[in-house]
């Protein structure tokens, strides 16, 4: 959970790491907008120009920064460009006294952003005072189709998972396997897995053998838990596709399952007993 | 002239690279992103322009804005096509006056943006008194943000409209090197180009120039400063312009040297004076594998897409 005192550590890492990743003259413009008088007026221009006096490599970690970046669940942060991290700083560093014309400056950014910008706002969510009031932000940006702009809501950030409802949070799963997202990267995927979830996917799974098509093995991930005598069904029919990705993936997710009809077909399958009994499977193998 | 057409074999200029700087991609379809990619072209810049119908609201053009700078762009990129764009309001919508007052107040919050890299399509149309004082401000506001100007040549009164276009820029205090005057013909390619001026030249059947004219162009003047596009959209017209011109002059004797300057290296010289254009962002060779997976998800150039066989009645 990121809390206030979160947010202060991680500003001041992200300002270091920005501090040994930018010139002279880059740093200091960042600096002399951080101690400008009117933010939430010149944020506008700022943050679109920001590319312009940033450039845009890749960020240079030294080990111990890495290490802090893992401590405070950031590590993803590494990949970052200069510009994007620059801009989730220039975000994070606005003015939070008054929500209401904190939200209008930030939202005349979402109206016009182009796509890097767009990639740089959706990961400042985390970073951004009064977390709650950019939930439809988010859920709007998950109808979006660009490519990057989805990657950056879905893989790599804490915010969706601790602040969409449930409805919205199910809709950003679906859209990921629909476009073969990264689903190991979505943060908080066990921990906001339900019912409503696991029934729909089963169903996504039998439209995609319906078209012949191969089923992701992360979704038997959010099903397994939740197994009944319906679903059941369709893990039956899934392992007898004979795929061993596909009959690994239903046995690990079966593990997690208190159906116990289910365990126990589970071990009519000699490979799928043995592998489960080493404990050498995990959901980052698929 | 209707004739047999001649053989559509561009593989005399295959392995060369292609730069379409005027080409409005939003009424094209995926075949001609398709087309365009297989054909060699790397990257193009799409000049904000008019719907085909009159827009009545600034939404539409900031939403319109927000689509080049965005989801065409995205679009662009699922073939390996870096897209640019210009930013501008066009010569036949600033008619309606009190919309284009609004529409130059947005303008600053979307020519700073990454990969705008001039204020453009704008110029004459009818050449009225309106259209003239909403091409004046915008170049004062090119100056401003130091990024070079696409100006589109009237179609009507061509030569006249080109002249008075050239004056109004020199007046304003623009180096003439920073403005691309477009839609050039035989009647105005000569003073442009002792003016200093880029000339683009627009390959488009029936209604602009053909190719054929165009490599006697370059036999006359030399290939300094001249380049093709395609200004492809909703009529009929041809995305393939560009290669097909290459093709084309390599074939009647034009050097290597002058096609490249011509469909590729000149538009890159031009419009790269606003800062925005890194040749390494598309000039990189890649051998892309189709079928190849990476952690289970397709990776193909940029976040291609997969091809689908248009000779096949299968779709699957």
């Amino acid at each position: 959970m990121m809390k206030e005192s979160d947010v202060v550590t991680d500003n001041k890492l992200l300002l270091e790491i920005i501090k040994t990743n930018l010139t002279g003259e880059g740093l200091n413009w960042l600096e002399a907008w951080k101690a400008s008088p009117d933010q939430l007026n010149s944020i506008g221009k700022t943050f679109v120009m920001a590319p312009r006096k940033t450039g845009k490599a890749i960020i240079q970690l030294s080990d111990s920064q890495l290490a802090s970046l893992k401590e405070a669940g950031l590590a993803y942060i590494a990949q970052w460009s200069i510009d994007r991290l620059c801009r989730v700083w220039l975000l994070s560093n606005l003015p939070a006294t008054d929500q209401d014309k904190l939200y209008a400056a930030i939202n005349q950014l979402f109206l016009s952003a182009e796509m890097n910008e767009a990639v740089a706002l959706y990961s400042a969510l985390p970073f951004l005072a009064f977390p709650e009031i950019w939930v439809m932000r988010c859920a709007e940006g998950i109808r979006s189709n660009i490519g990057s702009v989805l990657e950056a809501i879905m893989e790599n950030n804490p915010y969706p998972a601790q602040y969409l409802n449930e409805s919205a949070w199910n809709q950003l799963v679906l859209k990921a396997f629909f476009t073969e997202k990264n689903i190991n990267l979505i943060v908080g995927l066990d921990e906001r897995a339900n019912i409503e979830l696991a029934i729909t996917l089963t169903d996504y799974a039998k439209e995609r053998w319906a078209a012949g098509r191969k089923v992701n093995p992360q979704l038997w991930r959010l099903v397994g838990k939740f197994t009944n005598e319906e679903i059941f069904e369709v893990l039956k029919t899934g392992l007898q596709h004979y795929d061993q990705v596909e009959q690994r993936a239903i046995a690990l997710a079966v593990a997690a399952s208190g159906y116990q009809p289910a365990r126990d077909y589970i071990d009519t399958f000699p490979e799928l007993k043995a592998v489960l009994n080493t404990g050498s499977l995990s959901w980052d193998q698929f | 002239m209707m004739g047999e057409p001649e053989a559509f074999d561009i593989s005399v200029v295959r392995g060369m690279k292609f730069f379409d700087p005027h080409v409005h991609m939003t009424a094209r379809t995926t075949d001609d992103y398709q087309a365009m990619a297989d054909a060699g072209v790397v990257a193009l810049i799409e000049p904000a322009f008019w719907l085909g119908q009159p827009r009545t609201g600034l939404d539409s053009f900031r939403d319109y804005y927000s689509s080049l700078i965005g989801w065409e762009r995205f679009r662009s990129s699922q073939f390996g096509i870096k897209h640019y764009c210009t930013i501008g309001l066009n010569s036949r919508e600033a008619n309606n006056e009190s919309l284009a007052e609004q529409v130059m107040e947005i303008l600053p919050l979307f020519i700073y943006k990454e990969g705008v890299v001039g204020i453009g399509e704008i110029g004459f149309d009818d050449q009225t008194a309106a259209e003239e004082k909403y091409y004046r401000a915008q170049l004062e506001l090119a100056k401003e943000a130091g990024l070079p100007v696409q100006i589109h040549t009237p179609h009507r009164d061509k030569k006249k409209g080109t002249q008075r276009s050239m004056d109004i820029a020199i007046e304003h205090g623009l180096d003439p090197y920073s403005v691309i005057v477009d839609h050039n013909n035989e009647e105005t390619v000569k003073e442009v180009l002792d003016r200093g001026f880029f000339a683009a030249f627009t390959i488009y059947p029936f209604t602009k120039m053909g190719n054929e004219r165009m490599v006697e162009i370059v036999k006359q003047y030399g290939p300094e400063r001249i380049m093709v596009n395609s200004a492809a959209d909703w009529g009929i017209s041809d995305p393939l312009a560009v290669p097909k011109t290459a093709a084309l002059m390599k074939m009647r004797g034009l050097s290597n040297e002058a096609i490249e300057l011509v469909t590729y290296r000149n538009a890159i010289t031009a419009f790269a004076q606003s800062g925005q254009i890194d040749e390494a962002d598309f000039n990189t060779p890649q051998n892309i594998d189709q079928s190849v997976k990476f952690e289970g998800n397709t990776i193909l150039r940029g976040g291609q897409q997969p091809r689908t066989d248009k000779s096949s009645m299968i779709i699957s």
